[in-house]
C-alpha cells in the first residue's frame, strides 16, 4: 500500500489555501510576485511517483519508520514518517522522528556496486573475487546435492547454518531460517554470546537476560550512569532523551576511559581505564553501604542479601544442613533468613516449594512477599546442624566486607579514578533511590569478567532499591516474546532444532587451547580447559566437538569479519569447509570466500516486521521496488533450495536419516523438506509469515499485512501511561515489574536477585560475591585496544558505502592519544602496524586527545577488504578460547547451558598491543588550531 | 522588508551523526560535479572544519567593506569518490576495497579529533548551513546579480540561470557556504528547503535530526520558540557576528561535561575555555552559557524553566513553528 503523489498533493493543497484564506495578504503577494524560474526547478527536485512503508531491518533496534519515496521506478530516496507519541506522562518527550545517517542513505547504498545480483559460482580460488554467473536452478542444485551428501554422510549437524543480523532481526526472515534449520537439523550457531553480546551477569543475579525498558525511560531517571555503553553513537534515534532528562535536572553521568560523544554532552564523564569497571562498582557499593545510602526495605524482600550463609563452609544454609524433625520437610533450595522478631531461622518465603522448586511454575504460584518476617541483614547467629554448631552470616554482611576491600581509595589506582569523585558518583546515585538507572552497553560482555561487572550493576540498582520502578534499573534491551517465531518454526514438526553456543563451537573447531597456550600461557590454558572438559563430562554444558565442519551456509552472516582471532577462525574453521553458500545483498568478505552465492533482497525490497522494544510500536517492510537482478528474500532463497533437496533427495530415494539431538531422535526426511518448510504450501510468501507472526505474538494489534503496510507503524502496548515494559500484554517482557510489584520470585536458584552464588567454582574463583579481576594483558605489549559500534555503519553494513566513508578518512582508522603518537614518531594522518604476539593490522592514525593515553579506540565493522593484506583489527584481538571457567558452570539452580541466556561469551577485549609507523601520511595536518 | 525565517541548533542535543549532511545530500546534491558540495555539513570543533581553515580566510565585511579574499584550493574540500567494488569482488582484480584515487580532505576528516590535553580535553560538533543573512556578502558581491532574498521568507537564492559562474560569491561568503559546481560552472548553495517551506514542512536538515536539535520559524513570530530564544533568553547566538552578514541561524552554546582538577576530582571550570566560545559567538555567550546553567539548576532543584521547557521540546513537532504558508 502506498500513499500516491496525487493524494499528497491534494492534501497539501486543501491545508494550503486553508492558510491563504487565514492570510489573505500573503496569498495576495504570492500573486504579485515576479515568475522565477529557478524557484520551478527546485520545486521539481522535491516530487516523486509514489511513496512506501519501511525501515531497515538491520540489528541496530532503531526500527525507525520510514516514508520511501519512489521515482521513476527506483527508490529516490528516504525520510522519516515521524508519527510517534510518547510513552508515560505527558512531560515524557516522544519518539519522532527516529532516523540515522545510515538510514538516510540506504536509498542511495541499495544501488550502490557492492550489490550481488545474481546467483554466482566460483572459478577461482577462494577469496580470489572470480566468479561465473549460474541460473538459480543450477546454483540450488549443487547446493542440495552437497547438501544431502553431507547430511546422509556426516549427519545433518556437520551443516552449518548461521542468520546473521543482516537477515536475522527481521521477524518473517528470522522465522523462515529458523523454520529451515528446524526441519533439517543443521546446526545453528548461537550468535547472541558467539558476538560477546550476551548479558550472562544479568542473567546470574536476575533469571533474566533481557532488562530493559523503553527508551523514554531514560528521561524519568534522576541519576543515569551510562555505563559501558555509547548511544550518541550506537543509539542515534534515541539519544536525545539524555539531554533532554540532562535539561529535566538528570544527572547523566558517563562512564568510559575515551571521552565518547556521548560523554561530550553528559553532566559529568568518569574516565575510567579500560577493563577496570568492577573496581569502580564496587567502590561505590562500598560508599552507599558505608554511608548507609541503601534501601534495607527493598533488598529485605528483593534480594538474597539477608539469605543465610554458613561461615565455615562459604554456602547458603540450606534445608539438608538442619536437623529438622519433620525429614518429610527437608526440601532441596530451601533458604533461610534470621527474623529479628523471633530471633531464630525462618525459611525464605518461595524457596523450597515441593512441586516448583525452580522456574516458572514457583514464579507463578509462589511468593517473596515477607508477611510478618523481619529479616536481619546484619549479624552472626549459631545454628545446630547434623553436623554440630556451626556460626552463619548473611550475605549483606559478607558483601559489607567485600565492599571493604573495594573501597574508592583501594579502587583509585586501579580504575585511575579520585576516590572523591567515585564518592560523588555514588551519593548521586544512592540519592535517585527509586530512580537511579545504569544505561548499560553490551561491552561489558566483551570482558572476560564481564558478567562480574553486570552483577555489579544489578547489585547497585538493588541497594538503591530502583530495579523494577519506572527510571530506575539496569537498562540494556529487552526482547520481544519469542512466541510467534518459536510457533512458526516449529509448526508441524516439533522443536528440533540445534542450536549451539558458538563460543564453544568455536572452541573446539578451531584449536583454540593451542590459541590460549601461546598467548596467555600454559597454565590458563589449561585452567581453561580443564574446567570445560569437566563441564562437558558432567553434562552441564553439550559437546560439540564430535563432528567437524564439512558445509557452511552463511545467511547475511559476516563471520570473517568479526570472529575474535579472525584469521585463526578464517584458516581453522571457515576455510575448511568442504562447501561455503553465502546468502547475502552486499557483497563482503564471508560472501567474497563462498563457493556460491545467492543475491538477496535489500530492505526496500521485501515485506516483513520488526518489533523491538526502545519503542512501542511495531514497525513494518513494505516491499517498495522489486528486488535487483535476480535477487529474492531469504524465505524464497530457502524454498528454492528446499524445492531442490526435496527433487533430489527422491530422484536418489535418500532414506531418512535419524538424527540425535540433545537425546531426543528425530527423522529428518529430506524428500520432505519443501513441503515441510511451506507448511504443505500455505506459506507461499514472506507475507505469509508475517500473517502468522501478528496472530501467534501476543501484544501485537491484530491485523492485516495489507493494514499495517498501510500504516507503517502501529502501536503495541496497551498500557501508555508508563516508559516501563510493565504489563503481562505487551509483546515484551515484564518480569522484572511483575517480581518487584507483585512479588513473585525471580527464576535464579534463590528466588531473589542473587548476588551470591555458592556454586563451587565460583567460591574456587572468588566469585561468590562480585569482585574486582583485573583484565588480562600480555608482557611487552603496553597499550590497551578497546573498540566499539560504528557511527558510520551497523556491524558490517553501510561501513562501505562511498558517501559514509567520505565522512570519514577514505579508510579505517583508530584514534590514538597525542603522546603516544609522538613517543613513537607518528603523525596524524600517518598509517601505522598495530600488532603483538597474534598478528597485526593497518590503519590510519588518528590522533584525539579525547583518548586516554596507553589506549587506542577504534570504531569496529571495517571489512578486512579494506585493509591492507586483508588483516583487520580481529588479527591482534587472540580472545576466541576464553572460555571462563564459571561460564561453563552447572547444576546449579538456574546456572547451566541454557540458549540465549547462559553460555560463554566470545569476549573481544582482554589483550594489549603496540603499535609503530608503518608509511607516512599524504595529507598534512591542518594549519594553525585556533585556540 | 520581509519576513525572515530562521533555525536554531541547540549544540548540546548535536552527537555529530551527520543525519542532516546525508539528508540534505541525497535529497539536493547528488548530481553530477556535487560530490564535494554540501549545503549542509557537521564538523569537529576545534577544528579546521569543511572546507579546510574556513574560518582564517577572513571574507564578508570588515568596517562595512565587502571582503574578497582568494578562493579555497579544491583539495581542501576533498569529497566523495566512488569504490572499487567491482575490481575487488566482481572480478579479482585487486586485492583492497579502496576509494578510488585519494581522498586528501573530507567534510568530517577531523571527526572527534579532540583539542586540549587528556582528560580536560574539549570539542564537539558545529552543523552548518548557509546563515540566510540580512547583510548576505554573496548577494553584494555577485556581478550579475544571481542572488536574491526572497521577500517572503528571507531565504538567500542563487538563480543559476542568471550565474555567469564568476565566483565572486564563494570568495566573499565568510561561511564557505556558496559552492562551486565543475561540471555544470556554475554555483550553488543551499535553498533552505523553500519548496518544503512553501507547503509548511520544515527544511531536511531540520525534520530529519533524530536529536531533535534544530527549532525552524520565522524570527518575528513571538510565541514561536525562535524568537523566544533568540530575543527573549538570548541563549541563541549568530556564528562569528564578526563577518558582519547578520546571520539568520543562530546556536545554543556547548556546554559540556564537568572538566577534572589537577587530581582528578570534578573542577568548576568550564571544559570548553571561554576564549573558544566568544571567537566562535561572540562576548554574548557568557551572559547566554550562564542563563542556561542558572535555568538548568533551577530544573534541578524541582522548579518551573519556560526555557528548559522550549529546549526540552517534548512534543517533537514545537520545534517547528512555521505555520505561514505563503502560498501552496
Amino acid at each position: 500500500m502506498s500513499v500516491s503523489r496525487r493524494q499528497f498533493l491534494t492534501h497539501s493543497a486543501l491545508a494550503g489555501a486553508a492558510l491563504a484564506l487565514q492570510h489573505g495578504d500573503a496569498l495576495a503577494d504570492a500573486l504579485t510576485r515576479p515568475y522565477r524560474r529557478i524557484e520551478d526547478i527546485w520545486r521539481k527536485k522535491w516530487t516523486w511517483d509514489r511513496v512506501a512503508h519501511g525501515t531497515h531491518g538491520t540489528n541496530c533496534a532503531g526500527t525507525c519508520a520510514f516514508n520511501v519515496y519512489i521515482r521513476n521506478g527506483v527508490v529516490w530516496r528516504e525520510e522519516q514518517q515521524a508519527e510517534y507519541e510518547r510513552s508515560g506522562t505527558p512531560d515524557v518527550p516522544d519518539y519522532g522522528p527516529r532516523g540515522c545517517n545510515k538510514g538516510l542513505r540506504h536509498a542511495r547504498y541499495m544501488y550502490g556496486k557492492q550489490r550481488v545480483l545474481y546467483p554466482m559460482k566460483r572459478v577461482g580460488k577462494r577469496g580470489e573475487g572470480k566468479w561465473q554467473r549460474i541460473s538459480w536452478d543450477q546454483a540450488t542444485r549443487e547446493i542440495a546435492e552437497k547438501f544431502i551428501d553431507v547430511a546422509v554422510k556426516h549427519g545433518p549437524d556437520s551443516i552449518t547454518l548461521g542468520s546473521g543480523t543482516q537477515l536475522a532481526v527481521k521477524m518473517a526472515s528470522y522465522s523462515a531460517l529458523a523454520r529451515f534449520s528446524n526441519i533439517t537439523g543443521v546446526t545453528v550457531p548461537e550468535f547472541y554470546s558467539g558476538v560477546g553480546d550476551l548479558p550472562t551477569g544479568f542473567y546470574m543475579t536476575t533469571g533474566l537476560t533481557y532488562l530493559g525498558d523503553t527508551m523514554a525511560a531514560v528521561f524519568k531517571s534522576k541519576c543515569v550512569l551510562v555505563w559501558m555503553a555509547n548511544p550518541a553513537v550506537t543509539r542515534i534515534p534515541d539519544a536525545h532523551f539524555f539531554w533532554e532528562a540532562k535539561y529535566n535536572g538528570t544527572e547523566v553521568v558517563t562512564i568510559s576511559p575515551e571521552f565518547t560523544p556521548t560523554a561530550m554532552h553528559s553532566s559529568k564523564w568518569l574516565n575510567i581505564k579500560p577493563g577496570t569497571d568492577t573496581a569502580l562498582a564496587m567502590a561505590m557499593v562500598h560508599t552507599i553501604i558505608e554511608e548507609k545510602l541503601y534501601d534495607a526495605a527493598y533488598i529485605r524482600e528483593q534480594t538474597d542479601l539477608p539469605f543465610l550463609v554458613r561461615e565455615d563452609n562459604g554456602e547458603f544454609l540450606r534445608a539438608e544442613d538442619l536437623n529438622l524433625v519433620d525429614m518429610l520437610a527437608v526440601r532441596e533450595n530451601v533458604f533461610y533468613l534470621w527474623d529479628q522478631k523471633t530471633r531464630r531461622i525462618v525459611r525464605a518465603p518461595g524457596t523450597g516449594a515441593a512441586e516448583a522448586p525452580v522456574g516458572r511454575r514457583r514464579r507463578k504460584f509462589e511468593t517473596i512477599a515477607l508477611g510478618n518476617i523481619e529479616p536481619a541483614l546484619e549479624g552472626r547467629w549459631t545454628v545446630e546442624t547434623r553436623t554440630g554448631k556451626v556460626t552463619v552470616t548473611t550475605v549483606f554482611a559478607l558483601l559489607r566486607k567485600r565492599a571493604t576491600e573495594h573501597s574508592p581509595e583501594k579502587m583509585s589506582t586501579e580504575t585511575g579514578l579520585n576516590p572523591k569523585a567515585m564518592r560523588t558518583v555514588a551519593r548521586e546515585f544512592a540519592k535517585a533511590g527509586q530512580r537511579a538507572m545504569i544505561y548499560a552497553g553490551f561491552s561489558a560482555c566483551k570482558w572476560l569478567h564481564g558478567d562480574i561487572l553486570q552483577r555489579s550493576m544489578v547489585l547497585l540498582c538493588a541497594l538503591t532499591g530502583a530495579t523494577g520502578h519506572e527510571g530506575g534499573g539496569v537498562q540494556m534491551a529487552n526482547g520481544p516474546k519469542s512466541r510467534g517465531i518459536t510457533s512458526f518454526a516449529f509448526a508441524g514438526v516439533g522443536a528440533a532444532s540445534r542450536v549451539v553456543a558458538s563460543t564453544l563451537w568455536d572452541y573446539d573447531h578451531g584449536k583454540m587451547k593451542q590459541l590460549n597456550e601461546k598467548i596467555y600461557g600454559k597454565k590458563l590454558a589449561d585452567e581453561f580447559d580443564s574446567h570445560y572438559q569437566h563441564s562437558l563430562k558432567e553434562d552441564w554444558f553439550p559437546q560439540y566437538g564430535k563432528n567437524g565442519w564439512k558445509m557452511g551456509i552463511f545467511a547475511g552472516e559476516n563471520g570473517a569479519n568479526w570472529r575474535a582471532s579472525g584469521n585463526r577462525w578464517r584458516t581453522e574453521a571457515f576455510e575448511k569447509l568442504e562447501m561455503i553458500v553465502a546468502l547475502v545483498p552486499d557483497a563482503g568478505i564471508t560472501m567474497h570466500h563462498a563457493d556460491i552465492v545467492l543475491p538477496i533482497a535489500h530492505h526496500y525490497e521485501r515485506a516483513d516486521i520488526m518489533l523491538q522494544s526502545r519503542h512501542p510500536y511495531v514497525q513494518v517492510l513494505d516491499t517498495a521496488v522489486k528486488p535487483l537482478g535476480e535477487a529474492v528474500d531469504d524465505f524464497e532463497a530457502l524454498r528454492r533450495i528446499s524445492a531442490a533437496i526435496s527433487t533430489i533427495a527422491r530422484e536418489k530415494a535418500t532414506p531418512a536419516i535419524k538424527d540425535d539431538v540433545d537425546g531426543r531422535t528425530f527423522r529428518r526426511d529430506l524428500k520432505r523438506t519443501l513441503e515441510l518448510y511451506t507448511m504443505d504450501g500455505a506459506i507461499r510468501d514472506s507475507r505469509d509469515i508475517v500473517q502468522f507472526i501478528i496472530n501467534a505474538t501476543p501484544g501485537i494489534p491484530k491485523m492485516s499485512f495489507a493494514e499495517l503496510a498501510a500504516k507503517g507503524i502501529v502501536r503495541v502496548d496497551e498500557s501508555r501511561d508508563s516508559t516501563v515494559w510493565n504489563s503481562d500484554e505487551s509483546p515484551f517482557h515484564a518480569d522484572i515489574a511483575e517480581s518487584v510489584h507483585e512479588k513473585r520470585p525471580y527464576e535464579t536458584l534463590t528466588g531473589r536477585q542473587q548476588f551470591y552464588i555458592d556454586h563451587e567454582w565460583f567460591l574456587k574463583f572468588d566469585e561468590a560475591l562480585p569482585v574486582y579481576h583485573p583484565p588480562l594483558k600480555q608482557k611487552g605489549y603496553p597499550l590497551q585496544m578497546t573498540m566499539g559500534h560504528a557511527r558510520h555503519g551497523i556491524h558490517s553494513m553501510w561501513r562501505d558505502d562511498s558517501f559514509l566513508v567520505s565522512l570519514q578518512r577514505g579508510e579505517p582508522d583508530i584514534y590514538v592519544n597525542p603522546d603516544d603518537a609522538a613517543a613513537r614518531k607518528v603523525r596524524d594522518g600517518d598509517l601505522i602496524e598495530v600488532f603483538n604476539d597474534a598478528g597485526g593490522f593497518v590503519c590510519m592514525a588518528h590522533l584525539s586527545a579525547g583518548i586516554m593515553p596507553g589506549t587506542l579506540y577504534m570504531y569496529h565493522g571495517w571489512d578486512p577488504t579494506m585493509f591492507r593484506g586483508r588483516q583487520n583489527f580481529a588479527a591482534v584481538i587472540p580472545t576466541a578460547g576464553l572460555v571462563k571457567p564459571t561460564s561453563v558452570a552447572g547444576d546449579y539452580g538456574h546456572l547451566g547451558y541454557r540458549v540465549l541466556a547462559y553460555a560463554p561469551n566470545q569476549t573481544y577485549r582482554d589483550f594489549t598491543c603496540e603499535f609503530k609507523l608503518y608509511s607516512r601520511g599524504k595529507v598534512t595536518a591542518a594549519k594553525a588550531r585556533i585556540a | 522588508m520581509g519576513r525572515q525565517i530562521s533555525m536554531v541548533m541547540d549544540l548540546n542535543k548535536c552527537i555529530g551523526c551527520q543525519s542532516c549532511t546525508v539528508a540534505c545530500k541525497t535529497l539536493w546534491t547528488s548530481g553530477e560535479g556535487m560530490e564535494n558540495i554540501l549545503f549542509n555539513n557537521v564538523e569537529t570543533k576545534p577544528g579546521p572544519g569543511y572546507p579546510k581553515n574556513w574560518e582564517q580566510v577572513n571574507g564578508g565585511f570588515r568596517n562595512g567593506q565587502l571582503q574578497m579574499p582568494p578562493l579555497i584550493d579544491a583539495k581542501d574540500y576533498g569529497g566523495e569518490k566512488p569504490l572499487n567494488f567491482d575490481e575487488v569482488y566482481f572480478e579479482g582484480k585487486s586485492d583492497r576495497l579502496q576509494q578510488k584515487g585519494e581522498m586528501g580532505y573530507g567534510a568530517n576528516w577531523d571527526e572527534d579529533t579532540s583539542s586540549g590535553t587528556y582528560p580536560n580535553n574539549y570539542h564537539f560538533y558545529l552543523p552548518r548551513l548557509c546563515n540566510h543573512c540580512t547583510n548576505p556578502a554573496c548577494l553584494k558581491a555577485c556581478p550579475t546579480q544571481a542572488i536574491y532574498k526572497r521577500e517572503e521568507d528571507g531565504i538567500v537564492v542563487l538563480d543559476e540561470d542568471k550565474c555567469q559562474g564568476f565566483r565572486k560569491c564563494n570568495q566573499a561568503c565568510p561561511y564557505k557556504k556558496v559552492y562551486f559546481n565543475f561540471v555544470t560552472k556554475k554555483s550553488t548553495k543551499c535553498i533552505f528547503c523553500f519548496p518544503r517551506i512553501e507547503q509548511g514542512v520544515a527544511p531536511a536538515c531540520a525534520r530529519q535530526c533524530p536529536g531533535r536539535l534544530r527549532f525552524v520559524g520565522f524570527l518575528d513570530d513571538e510565541n514561536g520558540p525562535i524568537h523566544k530564544l533568540v530575543y527573549q533568553w538570548k541563549v541563541a547566538l549568530p556564528l562569528h557576528p564578526e563577518y558582519g552578514t547578520e546571520p539568520n541561524v543562530f546556536y545554543v552554546p556547548p556546554m559540556l561535561a564537568a572538566s577534572f582538577d589537577e587530581n582528578g576530582d570534578f573542577a568548576e571550570n568550564p571544559r570548553i575555555p571561554m576564549s573558544y566560545l566568544r571567537y566562535l559567538f561572540g562576548e554574548k555567550v557568557d551572559e547566554a552559557l550562564i542563563t542556561l546553567l542558572n535555568e538548568m539548576e533551577r530544573r534541578k532543584e524541582g522548579k518551573k524553566s519556560e526555557l528548559m521547557d522550549l529546549l526540552i521540546a517534548a512534543d517533537w513537532k514545537q520545534l517547528f513553528g512555521i505555520p505561514i504558508v505563503k502560498y501552496a
